[in-house]
């Protein structure tokens, strides 16, 4: 069967090119799209390996709600160019060699990679909802319980940053308020 | 000694290694990126994109080892990758408010 092969290569190319999307687009929201197609580009290869929970995450949560936040703001923002000054001379042969170095060292380790053997090797019941349920639920119950604090921090600080701050012209105008205020007083 | 590299997918098989492959081009993609693109809406993205590299390898090698403990930590990942996006763009707009930023390295008020 060669199936999974084509499958994997016709996704493999699609969330290489989103990738390059990502990056080489000059407006914000072809990024943010080129993002999208690459998660349901990788989506489909999780399926491939057993993962369909972490499929389902991907689509709904990942391309679905994190991916619409990101295009809620480039909508807001409006829309944003690039900018062209270079405070770092170099600066795309600096990245390129960065880059270089880093995929050298990450392709020398894929070169020698070992494989130890499956764990065990029923795999009919491997990546479902119950699994991944029984796994969070019960060995990994601790670290389940501080994801829900980390996303609890992360909504109230969002809150904070966007609650509206004062300009310098309002803070004035309020002092002035409470100073009257307190003459009335 | 079998190839352990093989991970079986229905009746087929698919080589680790290419996938690994895939996510090593994704994530040097995602860190060039970050280090050559100024806008900082796109680089929060390209961190996004490091991310799902990064959550790749963690699925195949729970594929591979036949094991749920990858799966379980990229989601533990999503989370993260989530949290980290919505304080990232309500620290963005925030900016935006005060004035419009093209280019991150204007934002260089906390140099010292």
């Amino acid at each position: 069967m060669i199936v999974p092969q084509i499958v994997f290569w016709v996704m493999a190319v699609i969330a290489v090119l989103g990738g390059l999307g990502v990056i080489a687009s000059r407006q914000p929201v072809r990024s943010v799209l080129s993002l999208v197609a690459v998660m349901l580009a990788l989506s489909v290869i999780f399926l491939l390996l057993s993962a369909q929970f972490v499929f389902a995450v991907q689509v709904i949560v990942y391309a679905g709600a994190v991916m619409v936040l990101f295009l809620f703001v480039v909508a807001l923002l409006g829309p944003m160019g690039e900018g062209t000054s270079h405070h770092l001379r170099f600066h795309w042969g600096l990245s390129i060699v960065v880059v270089a170095v880093l995929g050298a060292f990450m392709y020398a380790q894929l070169q020698g990679i070992g494989f130890r053997a499956p764990d065990k090797l029923d795999t009919t019941f491997f990546g479902t909802v119950e699994q991944i349920g029984t796994g969070l639920f019960t060995t990994y119950l601790y670290p389940f319980e501080l994801t829900s604090i980390l996303l609890l921090v992360a909504a109230v600080g969002a809150i904070y940053l966007s609650r509206g701050g004062r300009t310098a012209s309002e803070v004035r105008r309020q002092e002035e308020a409470h100073a009257e205020e307190d003459n009335v007083a | 000694m079998p190839d352990y590299g093989q991970i079986q997918v229905g009746a087929g098989t698919l080589d680790a290694r290419l996938v690994l492959g895939l996510a090593f081009i994704l994530f040097l993609l995602g860190a060039l990126g970050v280090l050559v693109r100024r806008n900082p809406i796109v680089i929060l993205v390209c961190i996004e994109l490091m991310l799902n590299a990064a959550n790749l390898t963690l699925i195949t090698f729970a594929a591979q080892l036949h094991n749920l403990e990858g799966q379980l930590f990229a989601l533990m990942t999503m989370t993260v990758a989530a949290a980290e996006a919505v304080v990232g763009l309500a620290i963005l707009v925030d900016i935006f408010r005060v004035r419009d930023v093209e280019d991150v390295d204007e934002l260089s008020e906390l140099k010292g």
